[in-house]
């Protein structure tokens, strides 16, 4: 176990979240962008139409100073949020993966360096030798893609890796190939309203520049219904039960899939108006179009991580960092056994367990535990302290406030509170509270006194 | 205590183990640290530069500058790539270190991120509008203590790292946990000011040697300017020289002194800075660019090796030693990475080579050669790993 860190303002996995929905953005744009305009730059040196390196430079300018830099950076950002967030559940992904992410690491070092010669060498080489840029680019693009969707689908089917735990079985996992297809194919969507953005802002009048917008749109439109596809018949039937029933429950807030529907209803009108109309095309449309893209990102990227509820690596570990399987190939051993006999506490390296029955009985010292248990088992997914508060107008934005929760359900004393912390593994996506029955107890009193902190806020805002 | 400490470390170890020998993962860390160094150095040198010369700088430092202030963002891009391989070795084999100082520092490890995309937007935005005549100075301005401020933070991280006597009471003194993370533990300002500032002249005083030797091989090369710069990359590094000495010496006596490594610190740090004087005193500004980037190398190999040498001697003392890490040979993690090795270097060798060439407006035929192969490479390569998966339905 690892100190918690909460958050500030912000709970920590929303900081996890926002700069997820970022990469996504950044780094779905290059790989599609990247064969967009190898196809283009295909047309230019076949089809002698060398007005098209006039879109390129412009596109390459904009990849390479936010796509790829900025995809990059994000992709550390997330290592280091989620570092912050949860370390045991990145850890258990960097001890599995490692080597495939340093194969990943060799796939970025070709794109940052690749679209860095691309821009610099656009009209100081051979177009030939120029197009090979292109296809580098686009392959290496693709390459990253097909490793990290490896990972990130493990966290929700790791497949047969639960009993041998091989890398291998892990990364092939049952949902690698729906999702790195529909993956594929809707980054070409989000490719459309980047190409749009930088087609619209070339001179007006240019034939080839409605030509750009036309076809980019047209396969934008593509991605999109394809993507859309593989979701209903292939994603989400690959799925596992349990995630379906999350998905289903109050778990995912509805105004999620509202963004998510809404972005793409958005986005499907927006193409079909770029194809018949391509003309109207404006900088500020396509701006808005990538700001609509990445609010349904980031409701997509929020659903992905709470449909595994209540774990973090599916059947591995849970969200609190728990080992919930044993492993024994990998020496891992199920945690929750011992946890209940031997307490939770003498797993916190970083609290002096109590020595004495009149130690732990001593009021401060009781609640301060609670507190601390509080904080181990319910901060991955919850605002506890009020730290990671924003106050918007009369609302309040916490993250499932868990003082806020206990309200709702009436529990306020703290045999009703002790009462509801025994039952919580009732729901779908919550694991039972670990521990003794004094720890729970001492729990229940940091709670109530949560509870007992002031009146509800006007309004629960929910994310 | 120092039990209490042992068992806090052994707890806190990843159940998984590593997938290969943990030496192995050591010698990479060590490695890639070196490129990830030296591109952080120098988009810090350049941008500075870049500022000073519009400040103060004459006609042909001028002229220069404008090559610095396209040079800081590219650097810091890669220099941020180039990163991501010690991160990725770091916590797998001090995993009880790194997220134990990710989580003490966790604001400040969650803002660096956005601390670093600041840097590198200030800086593209100077290079793209900023002028001489005083436009835009601010953002260079700005994107230089953003840069000094990410670096801050990430020799914070280093330094937590290197006390877990200390994590409990940074954590939770009296059993009240801080949560919030905002407080910068650990520093060591000596060692901040020869890994970040120093190292950043030389960095940028070895790539001003490269640029002087690459483009005097064109026909329209301009001599004068060239020696110039090349005159100026030479002076900074042997200017850099002492200054590496006495931070190295109060380093080696401010924290290598705790661990015991003074003594050892303080001749590594003499014999660097002995070899960057000497190497250089006889190098040949125009000519010598490579030989320079050799020794700075081969001198941030030996930095790296000390910086390493203090992290494994710290957790030494509660029975933590990388060669005992738990591992399991993970033979197909193992081949994914060498194979994947063998086509990363071909292609990143074409596209450098592409880059040299272009200077010269053509690219030498066997080089053509190896980026037909290198793109024929990627292709199998991406072929090979989307459908090695293809089992799960057989």
């Amino acid at each position: 176990m690892y100190p918690t860190w909460e958050g500030v303002f912000v709970h920590s996995a929303m900081y996890v979240a926002i700069v997820a929905a970022f990469h996504v953005l950044a780094s779905h744009l290059t790989v599609a962008a990247a064969w967009f305009n190898l196809y283009l730059e295909r047309r230019a040196v076949y089809e002698n139409r060398p007005e098209f390196y006039e879109y390129l430079k412009r596109s390459a300018l904009g990849l390479l100073v936010f796509a790829y830099v900025f995809g990059a950076l994000a992709g550390v950002g997330i290592w280091q949020t989620t570092t912050a967030a949860n370390p045991r559940g990145i850890s258990t992904l960097i001890h599995n993966f490692v080597l495939y992410w340093g194969a990943e690491w060799y796939m970025f070092l070709i794109d940052v360096v690749g679209i860095i010669v691309y821009y610099y060498t656009l009209g100081r080489v051979n177009p030939r030798t120029h197009l090979k840029l292109a296809w580098i680019l686009a392959l290496g693009a693709t390459g990253t893609m097909a490793i990290i969707v490896g990972i990130l689908s493990f966290k929700l089917t790791p497949g047969a890796w639960l009993q041998t735990g091989a890398s291998l079985d892990g990364f092939y996992n049952p949902t690698y190939y729906p999702m790195l297809f529909m993956r594929l194919s809707l980054m070409f969507t989000i490719t459309a309203a980047w190409a749009c953005l930088i087609a619209s802002l070339m001179p007006k009048g240019s034939p080839w520049r409605e030509h750009i917008i036309r076809r980019a749109s047209i396969l934008g439109l593509a991605g999109l219904i394809v993507g859309a596809l593989i979701w209903q018949f292939w994603y989400y039937p690959t799925l596992p039960e349990h995630a379906r029933q999350v998905m289903a429950s109050r778990a995912v807030p509805a105004i999620t899939y509202q963004a998510i529907l809404g972005g793409a209803v958005l986005t499907l009108l927006g193409l079909l108006v770029n194809i018949i109309a391509p003309r109207m095309q404006r900088p500020i449309i396509a701006l808005g179009a990538m700001g609509v893209l990445f609010l349904a990102i980031f409701g997509a990227e929020r659903t992905r991580e709470v449909m595994r509820k209540p774990d973090i690596i599916a059947g591995y570990m849970s969200s609190n960092q728990l080992v919930i399987a044993d492993i024994p190939s990998r020496g891992a051993r199920n945690e929750e056994a011992r946890l209940n006999q031997e307490g939770v506490l003498g797993q916190l390296p970083f609290v002096k367990p109590p020595k004495t029955a009149q130690e732990l009985y001593d009021t401060q010292r009781y609640w301060k535990i609670g507190k601390q248990l509080v904080l181990q088992q319910c901060a991955s997914c919850h605002s506890v302290s009020r730290q990671t508060a924003i106050q918007v107008g009369r609302h309040e934005l916490r993250l499932r406030p868990v003082d806020e929760l206990l309200r709702m359900r009436g529990a306020k004393t703290r045999e009703s509170i002790e009462a509801y912390l025994n039952a919580i593994g009732g729901f779908p996506y919550m694991h039972p509270v670990k521990g003794t029955a004094e720890e729970r107890a001492a729990m229940a009193m940091y709670l109530q006194s949560l509870v007992e902190e002031g009146e509800p806020p006007a309004a629960l805002a929910r994310r | 205590m120092e039990m209490l400490n042992t068992e806090m470390l052994r707890m806190m170890r990843d159940p998984l183990g590593a997938p290969l020998h943990p030496t192995l993962i050591q010698v990479l860390l060590v490695a890639t640290f070196v490129l990830h160094i030296f591109f952080v150095t120098l988009a810090l040198g350049a941008a500075s530069f870049a500022l000073w010369a519009f400040l103060r700088g004459n006609e042909w430092q001028r002229r220069l500058a404008r090559v610095a202030a396209r040079l800081a963002p590219n650097a810091v891009g890669l220099g941020v790539v180039t990163g991501i391989a010690p991160l990725l070795f770091v916590q797998t084999i001090y995993d009880p270190l790194w997220y134990a100082a990710n989580t003490l520092t966790g604001f400040w490890s969650t803002l660096f991120i956005f601390v670093v995309m600041g840097g590198y937007s200030m800086a593209y935005l100077f290079y793209l509008k900023g002028s001489p005549q005083g436009r835009l100075l601010w953002a260079s301005g700005l994107s230089i203590a953003l840069i000094l401020l990410a670096g801050w933070i990430m020799h914070v991280l280093a330094n937590t790292q290197l006390y877990p006597e200390y994590w409990r009471e940074w954590y939770a003194p009296n059993l009240e946990p801080d949560t919030r993370g905002v407080v910068f533990h650990a520093y060591n300002l000596p060692r901040v000011a020869f890994l970040l500032l120093v190292s950043s002249v030389l960095s940028l005083g070895v790539t001003l040697m490269l640029f002087a030797w690459y483009f005097r091989q064109r026909d329209d090369a301009d001599y004068e300017y060239l020696t110039q710069v090349g005159n100026l990359g030479k002076r900074l590094a042997l200017v850099s020289a002492p200054l590496l000495w006495i931070t190295g010496i109060a380093w080696s006596f401010t924290q290598g002194i705790q661990f015991g490594l003074h003594i050892v610190m303080a001749l590594a740090f003499t014999f660097i800075a002995l070899l960057i004087r000497e190497g250089f005193r006889h190098l040949d500004p125009l000519t010598g660019g490579v030989r320079a980037l050799g020794f700075w190398l081969l001198s941030l190999l030996g930095i790296g090796v000390i910086r390493e040498t203090i992290r494994a001697t710290s957790v030494a003392r509660y029975g933590y030693r990388v060669a005992d890490y738990p591992f399991v040979w993970d033979w197909a993690s193992v081949l994914v990475f060498a194979l994947t090795t063998v086509v990363g270097v071909a292609v990143i060798a074409y596209l450098v080579l592409v880059l040299y060439d272009s200077g010269k407006g053509e690219v030498r035929p066997w080089a053509e050669k190896l980026g037909r192969v290198s793109i024929g490479m990627l292709g199998a390569w991406l072929a090979l790993f989307i459908l090695l998966g293809v089992r799960l339905y057989l």
